[in-house]
């Protein structure tokens, strides 16, 4: 089974090291924890698994294919979606184009074809619009269809970014603080949609604070503190981990 | 009939002061910072000039050919500048329209210099300029509504979440230079056929204040903005004339009202005014902040 793998990577920004010598596995099919206290570097892995940023050393794979140093289009069309900490929408555009956009990746019309209107590019727009007001239902998210993005509230916003980067059809999908903010039943809801995705054969990366919430997903959790990978195993191993306790409720 | 011919003039300056503000409208769709029209249309204008008194090539083949060459110079520029974000690329562009300015004056024994290429015949119509800006308001409507669009918006607002998602500003801001340089190139080798004479500093950052300012002033999202924009700026020194020796300076304190009470620009701000205004539709949400726990 094809996993997204992390090998011996760091990531120094000028002197500080933000994620030292980190080595995990997200498997397909599994939804894999990462959890640590603020400033343990989380996102930063985030953003050198997805090309954001270029590792400083170490190597970034998905199956045989090396994505180290590739740019970050070329990691989403490998098949790596995510979102994003700070919610990042398309502000001037309804809550269905932004769904819409997802399914770029997926586009097979030239960019001829684009240009000169040709029937199969309004056929394709219409496809897009239509697989993007399934994703809506799916969501419970068919009234905001035409909402501006940014009128809605923050958990709504929350799951139009997911349903973005799930258009995008992922073979591994990576979630930076995806219920944050959110209540507990609202949390639950979109619980349940990350199994179904994981059924459905996608490899999850869920980064989150809510530890309750992380461990009733998860079947393996990574510890990160100041960069370092510090525990890593089930829900049970992980919390009685000393290096864990310490970490998160200080010495 | 006399009356309508004496405005034919005041069309055919609007129609060409669309293309370019049209070519300046594309870049901005699609998140590229670049004021290079001015420099794209020079190069256009001058290839179709030089191609006929020089060579003698037919006009239409000169049209052409400097409208090619100036997509070529397009597609070039966007190689080095994909590397540039922002600010930064507008200075580039800016350099790139001063070097044109510079080489048109410099080499006046092939462009004539300063004085320009004066006796061009007048061949171009009112009727081929007005086709000319309706093709590319199509072009753009064909554009926004389908992949591409798509891609230049996203680009546009956020270009990190567009690289996610798998598009490659790279290969979109090729396209956008292209289809900017290709129109400024299109205009301004029609211009050199409907003006009797063309000269260098008619491409200089005089034109690229008027292709911006006429987005600014007209708007950046609809297509008519910048043709509203373009209308604005020809016709108000007519409609002003004691202040027309002063017509810079009516454009800038025009600008600066637009930018302070309209910051869409005119038809853009209309526009979501009028949207603004029309009672709700039955049942529309009214997404209210999630309540706490």
């Amino acid at each position: 089974m094809t996993a997204l793998a992390l090998d011996d990577v760091t990531k120094s920004f000028g002197g500080v090291t933000a994620v030292a010598n980190l080595s995990l596995a997200i498997p397909a099919g599994r939804i894999t924890g990462l959890i640590g206290p603020n400033g343990a570097g989380k996102t930063t892995v985030v953003n050198v698994i997805t090309g954001i940023v270029p590792p400083t050393a170490g190597r970034v794979t998905v199956g045989e294919h090396d994505l180290t140093g590739a740019s970050a289009d070329a990691v989403a069309r490998r098949g790596v979606a995510r979102t994003f900490q700070n919610i990042r929408l398309l502000h001037d555009a309804s809550v269905l184009d932004n769904v819409v956009i997802g399914f770029h990746r997926h586009e097979a019309t030239s960019l001829v074809a684009n240009l000169c209107g040709l029937p199969s590019a309004w056929r394709e727009r219409a496809a897009f619009r239509a697989r993007a007001q399934a994703l809506l239902e799916r969501f419970e998210m068919t009234r905001f269809a035409d909402a501006r993005a940014d009128s809605l509230s923050y958990g709504h916003q929350r799951r139009v970014e997911m349903m973005r980067a799930i258009a995008t059809a992922p073979e591994f999908l990576l979630l930076d603080e995806p219920v944050a903010g959110m209540n507990q039943v609202e949390a639950d809801e979109l619980g349940a949609i990350f199994r179904t995705l994981a059924e459905d054969g996608i490899g999850i990366l869920l980064i989150e604070h809510n530890v309750g919430f992380v461990m009733d997903l998860c079947a393996t959790i990574h510890v990160m503190n100041t960069g370092r990978l510090i525990a890593h195993g089930t829900a049970d191993e992980v919390s009685r981990d000393p290096a864990v306790i310490e970490a998160y409720l200080g010495s | 009939m006399d009356l309508i011919l004496s405005y034919l003039p005041y069309v055919d300056a609007i129609c060409i002061g669309s293309g370019y503000a049209l070519s300046q409208f594309i870049a901005l769709r699609a998140g590229l910072f670049s004021l290079g029209s001015a420099g794209f249309a020079s190069l256009g204008a001058y290839t179709a000039a030089l191609a006929l008194t020089r060579y003698g090539v037919a006009p239409v083949w000169g049209v052409l050919m400097g409208t090619v060459l100036a997509t070529a110079a397009g597609v070039l520029m966007s190689v080095p500048l994909a590397r540039l974000r922002g600010h930064f690329q507008a200075i580039a562009t800016v350099a790139f329209v001063e070097i044109i300015v510079s080489l048109a004056l410099h080499f006046d024994h092939f462009t004539g210099g300063p004085a320009g290429i004066n006796g061009l015949p007048k061949l171009v119509q009112t009727w081929e300029l007005v086709l000319f800006v309706a093709a590319v308001a199509a072009l753009f409507a064909v554009i926004e509504r389908t992949g591409i669009g798509r891609a230049f918006g996203a680009i546009r607002q956020d270009d990190i979440v567009a690289r996610s998602l798998g598009i490659s500003v790279i290969r979109y801001h090729r396209l956008a230079f292209a289809l900017s340089a290709g129109i400024a190139g299109l205009a301004g080798g029609l211009a050199a056929f409907n003006s009797y004479t063309i000269e260098p500093q008619q491409f200089g950052f005089g034109l690229l204040t008027l292709a911006i300012g006429a987005v600014i002033l007209g708007g950046r999202s609809s297509v008519l903005g910048p043709i509203v924009g373009t209308a604005i700026f020809v016709l108000l020194p007519e409609l002003a004339r004691p202040l027309a020796e002063n017509r810079f300076l009516l454009h800038g304190a025009l600008l600066i009202a637009v930018i302070t009470f309209l910051p869409q620009g005119i038809v853009d701000s209309l526009r979501r005014r009028r949207a603004a205004a029309r009672p709700a539709r039955d049942g529309e949400p009214q997404p209210a902040r999630t309540p706490a726990a």
